[in-house]
């Protein structure tokens, strides 16, 4: 199976190296998405940094230390058993109805960045909906020069936008019908 | 499953740019060279007006630069196409440009503006190269990924932040020999050299400034500063460390090495320069595509520009004015 193979060749390679080196280029992004709900409604349903039930590609959160800075949590994707991502918070506001975190610990056939931190936040809008923005800022999986085309800075950006679209949709989804 | 598999991927040309114009900072014939690095170009700031003179197409995604007000050009090193380009200050139309190989990153000008040096990231050297031909005419063996650079004001050294060895490298300019290999924080990236003559570094794993003296090689101050330092300037005979992660500015007493104050910017704080009068710190902030101006004496924000997308600025980026 492949990703296990990758993963064998990878875990001694990449890994230890992940933290320390990464490509040339920094890449963001920043998605947004109307939602049919109150803000107030929409902070509850995604404000908490344990539980990240609501987006669909999540199976299970598991963390300590609740909302205060430093939190960790560990994303199960999928199904049980399934690949993780580590992450940790490093900003959190309830009264600006967001929060901001880092990926401590994910392999890069599972999501091909490095360096990797987020916020997520609810903005309200006039009319009494909400605005949900995702905005990511990482390097490519590949940290030296000449990437393979999985893990180039085009794959690297293809891949979180796809994560925070299927979150995004799954929201609007949800408060349909609002 | 994969975090991504059969999502749809999405335009990321769509991404949501927010500018925000100037607010009217007031900064005496100044002139901001900024780096965007997610654009590809340069933003020429004339930072009295708050307006953006010019905007500079540049190859290979640039981050760092650096600016040589006597002869009145500026220098890019864009990593994506390993190219070092030689700029008109005035016009901003190239003059000259260099391909290497490896992964250029970190550029600094001797004082007479004769050299450039540029750091290899993945290969652990320094490039010397004469301005005049932009030829390669040294190599200098340095720790691994070195980043940021910096020269003597007086060209005697040269010194380099060797990110991943932990250490900072000093050149004597005289015989091209490295002269120290000084242990620093975890993972120094910027550097500069302060009022004092000392090297402060940005250690990006610690979250700490380290101040080096050069010339004997030995470390005399640390200083805990925010989340993710990335670059350094000196204002006022005080440190001013951009926070990335904290979206902070860190002021430091240079003697006492502690920080002072934490100044609010905008998100994703980097490249750090000052005005010819010493007056304005001008912050890029890579997130929010501005730049921040910080009044030195007030410590507070007095204004902001709009910038192209990724501002980064890695390095000397402010110039006096020319024209242009």
């Amino acid at each position: 199976m492949k990703f296990v193979r990758l993963a064998a060749v990878l875990i001694g390679m990449v890994v230890p190296l992940a933290a320390m080196a990464h490509g040339p280029t920094r890449q963001k992004i920043t998605l947004t998405a109307e939602v049919a709900a109150p803000p107030e409604e929409v902070w509850s349903a995604i404000g908490d940094f344990q539980d990240m039930g609501w987006h669909p590609a999540v199976y299970s959160t598991e963390g300590e230390g609740g909302n205060e800075i430093d939190a960790t949590r560990v994303l199960t994707l999928g199904e049980e058993g399934g690949p993780t991502i580590s992450e940790i918070l490093y900003k959190y506001s309830d009264e600006k109805m967001s929060y901001s975190y880092r990926i401590t610990d994910v392999l890069v056939e599972v999501l091909p960045v490095t360096n990797y931190s987020s916020h997520l936040t609810v903005i309200p809008v006039d009319g009494g909906g909400s605005v949900v923005e995702w905005r990511g800022a990482f390097y490519r999986g590949y940290p030296n020069n000449d990437p393979p085309p999985e893990l180039n800075d085009e794959a690297a950006i293809a891949a979180v936008s796809a994560v925070y679209q299927a979150g995004l949709d799954a929201l609007v989804e949800r408060f349909a019908g609002n | 499953m994969l975090w991504w598999n059969g999502l749809r991927a999405i335009d990321t040309a769509l991404a949501v740019m927010f500018l925000s114009l100037a607010a009217g900072p007031t900064v005496a014939g100044d002139i901001a060279f900024v780096t965007n690095q997610n654009s590809s170009d340069v933003s020429i700031l004339d930072l009295e007006t708050g307006v953006e003179r010019q905007r500079v197409a540049v190859p290979g995604k640039p981050a760092a630069i650096a600016v040589h007000p006597a002869s009145g050009v500026f220098y890019t090193v864009g990593p994506d196409t390993k190219t070092v380009s030689k700029f008109d200050q005035a016009s901003g139309e190239v003059l000259d440009d260099l391909v290497l190989d490896g992964g250029p990153l970190g550029i600094a000008v001797a004082p007479d503006g004769s050299m450039i040096f540029v750091s290899d990231w993945y290969n652990a050297r320094i490039w010397g190269v004469n301005t005049d031909g932009m030829e390669v005419v040294r190599t200098l063996e340095t720790g691994s990924a070195p980043a940021g650079l910096v020269v003597a004001e007086d060209g005697s050294w040269l010194a380099s932040a060797d990110r991943d060895a932990d250490q900072v490298s000093v050149f004597d300019l005289a015989t091209f020999k490295l002269r120290h290999s000084v242990p620093v924080g975890v993972r120094p990236f910027g550097i500069s050299v302060g009022p004092d003559g000392f090297v402060y570094t940005t250690d990006v794993g610690s979250n700490s400034v380290t101040k080096v003296d050069p010339v004997l090689g030995e470390v005399t101050g640390t200083a805990e500063v925010g989340e993710r330092p990335y670059g350094i300037a000196f204002a006022g005979g005080k440190g001013f460390v951009t926070n990335q992660y904290s979206d902070t500015v860190s002021v430091i007493n240079l003697d006492a090495m502690t920080e002072q104050v934490t100044i609010d910017v905008g998100e994703y704080p980097e490249g750090i320069d000052v005005t010819g009068d010493g007056g304005t710190v001008i912050v890029a902030n890579w997130f929010s595509n501005t730049v921040s101006l910080i009044d030195a004496g007030g410590l507070d924000v007095i204004g902001e520009i709009a910038t192209g997308d990724g501002p980064r600025a890695f390095g000397k980026f402010v110039a006096p004015d020319v024209g242009g």
